[in-house]
């Protein structure tokens, strides 16, 4: 007999919530974090969209460590010299409080938390090599050539899945799978970012941005969260394009970010905390392997799950959510007995009738426009045009907005049946 | 700021008996590109005299060298026993 039900590779949000519900469900449940303390490795934008704790940990939103609710949502287009903002501020947020940005060092420790609580057992600063695998299905995790067996593995372990590569459960990861996130934590007084983003107490401001004037090819977004005292910024940069530059750094990226005009004023007199780095999962749909197997299921960032479409840029709930869809395929597997591909295979089928699996399908090719010289380049430029001929006056008399925006396709480099074709695009796969 | 004073602002407890990731010197010595060293968040792979340097002690685990090198030069494994960088936001 084995000596675990299920052992739970990484205790991030898809590990940690996949274990408190198999626990809750009477599974004798191991979960191995290489971390110590737990989140202490774990690093995120980061805004998590929390529905999906509801029947993980009811109460979250009053007992997990939260710093702000979103109260204002952001999308801006940055150029040398301009921001081009789309903001979405609204009391419809108070009533139904959707977003909250998080620390992942502090989530982390009270998500894991739980799954002990909830009847676990938690190992912490514990690195799993492999899953084991005897007579073609999982017999458990290798550490140290040491075999702890169980009759299933949950593979969460996050956004570089070095168990599940190395046990040649997922192919390596390449430049279309992932970006390089490099992120600062910047200390200010609570009442400073009250004043400096028009909050109240406890409400909390989350913009994206697009950083339109980086060198040649390179592409990257923005992000910028504000915590309860700290505002978590960074850049998230894209590999492919880093490298076709190969000239520049991707630790000067987040510089060129913070020091912009419209977003320095923002951050001014604050002292950088903490600075830190992690892949982030930009891939879609064709980043995702095959998702189970004898014994074992794929979950979270180690399974790709995350999303962007320009406007929205999510993980975590994605990470929930596909943990909660393991637990329940472990739980039935656990009431059969039968821990084999055959029934495992339902994960596939509950990821697709909840919208993990169905936003990857119904946005699939995005990454073609997230990652575009029309997103990253060309847009940015076009709307410095329009918005500046609208609004710096210059004595001439006015021209109607359509005439700008034409003139503005026209000075741009690109074609203008290139721009419409390509905004077209963009705009059905979004 | 630095990407030097930065690394500084973390706490790491480094594994002085075990580099968690290794790279191949004689591949590093053709490399026409050296991409690593302008992806690593970190600045763990640096030219000096035009040759690879490599530390591991301020690596944040990200695993970004192991996407960046396309000549199959970095090995990459989790660090053990909660050696690291440890966050205290994330």
């Amino acid at each position: 007999m084995a000596e675990f039900d299920v052992i739970v590779v990484g205790g991030g949000p898809a590990g940690a919530s996949a274990a408190i519900m198999m626990a809750k469900n009477g599974i004798n449940v191991l979960l191995v974090e290489k971390a110590d303390p737990p989140g202490s490795k774990n690093v995120s934008g980061g805004v998590l969209w929390g529905h999906d704790l509801d029947d993980v940990i009811p109460d979250w939103e009053k007992s997990a460590p939260l710093e702000r609710y979103v109260k204002a949502k952001a999308v801006g287009f940055l150029t040398n010299d301009s921001l081009v903002n789309l903001e979405f501020r609204s009391r419809l947020f108070d009533q139904k409080k959707s977003g909250y940005t998080v620390l992942r060092a502090r989530l982390d420790q009270f998500l894991v938390k739980k799954a002990k609580d909830a009847g676990a057992t938690v190992v912490t600063g514990v690195t799993v090599d492999k899953v084991a695998f005897e007579n073609g299905k999982v017999k458990g995790i290798e550490q140290d050539g040491d075999i702890i067996t169980s009759d299933g593995v949950l593979l969460a372990e996050g956004a570089n899945p070095r168990v599940a590569i190395d046990s040649g459960l997922r192919p390596p990861l390449s430049d279309r799978d992932v970006a390089i996130g490099v992120k600062q934590v910047i200390k200010l007084p609570e009442k400073t970012i009250n004043e400096r983003f028009n909050l109240r107490e406890k409400e909390g401001f989350a913009g994206e941005y697009v950083l339109g004037y980086l060198p040649d090819t390179v592409e990257a977004g923005g992000f910028l969260y504000t915590n309860k005292d700290t505002i978590s910024v960074g850049v998230v940069v894209s590999m492919k394009h880093l490298r076709e530059n190969n000239a520049t750094y991707s630790f000067n990226i987040i510089d060129e970010f913070v020091n912009h005009p419209a977003i320095a004023p923002l951050l001014e007199g604050g002292t950088v905390d903490e600075y830190s780095a992690h892949l982030v999962q930009e891939g879609g749909l064709k980043s995702i392997p095959k998702l189970f197997g004898n014994g074992y299921l794929i979950a979270g960032d180690a399974a790709g799950f995350s999303f962007s479409n320009g406007m929205v840029l999510q993980g975590m709930n994605y990470a929930i959510a596909s943990g909660k869809a393991a637990a329940q395929t472990f739980t039935e597997a656990y009431k059969r007995k039968d821990y084999s591909e055959s029934v495992l295979e339902s994960y596939r089928s509950k990821l697709m009738d909840s919208y993990v699996l169905r936003d990857m399908y119904n946005f699939s090719g995005i990454d073609e426009v997230t990652w575009s010289k029309l997103v990253h380049k060309t847009m940015p430029k076009l709307m410095e045009n329009v918005m500046s001929s609208l609004f710096l006056e210059n004595g001439k008399p006015k021209e109607h907005i359509i005439k700008l925006i034409l003139k503005g396709i026209k000075s741009s480099d690109e074609k203008p049946s290139r721009l419409v074709s390509d905004g077209v695009k963009m705009l059905r796969r979004m | 700021m630095k990407i030097e004073d930065k690394l500084a602002l973390l706490n790491y407890k480094t594994d002085k008996s075990y580099a968690h990731i290794t790279v191949k010197p004689e591949i590093c010595e053709t490399c026409p590109d050296h991409f690593c060293t302008f992806a690593c968040p970190a600045k763990c792979y640096t030219l000096i005299d035009s040759k690879l340097n490599f530390k591991y002690e301020d690596c944040v685990e990200c695993g970004t060298c192991i996407v960046a090198c396309a000549h199959g030069s970095v090995t990459w494994t989790n660090v053990k026993g909660a050696h690291g960088v440890k966050y205290k936001y994330g």
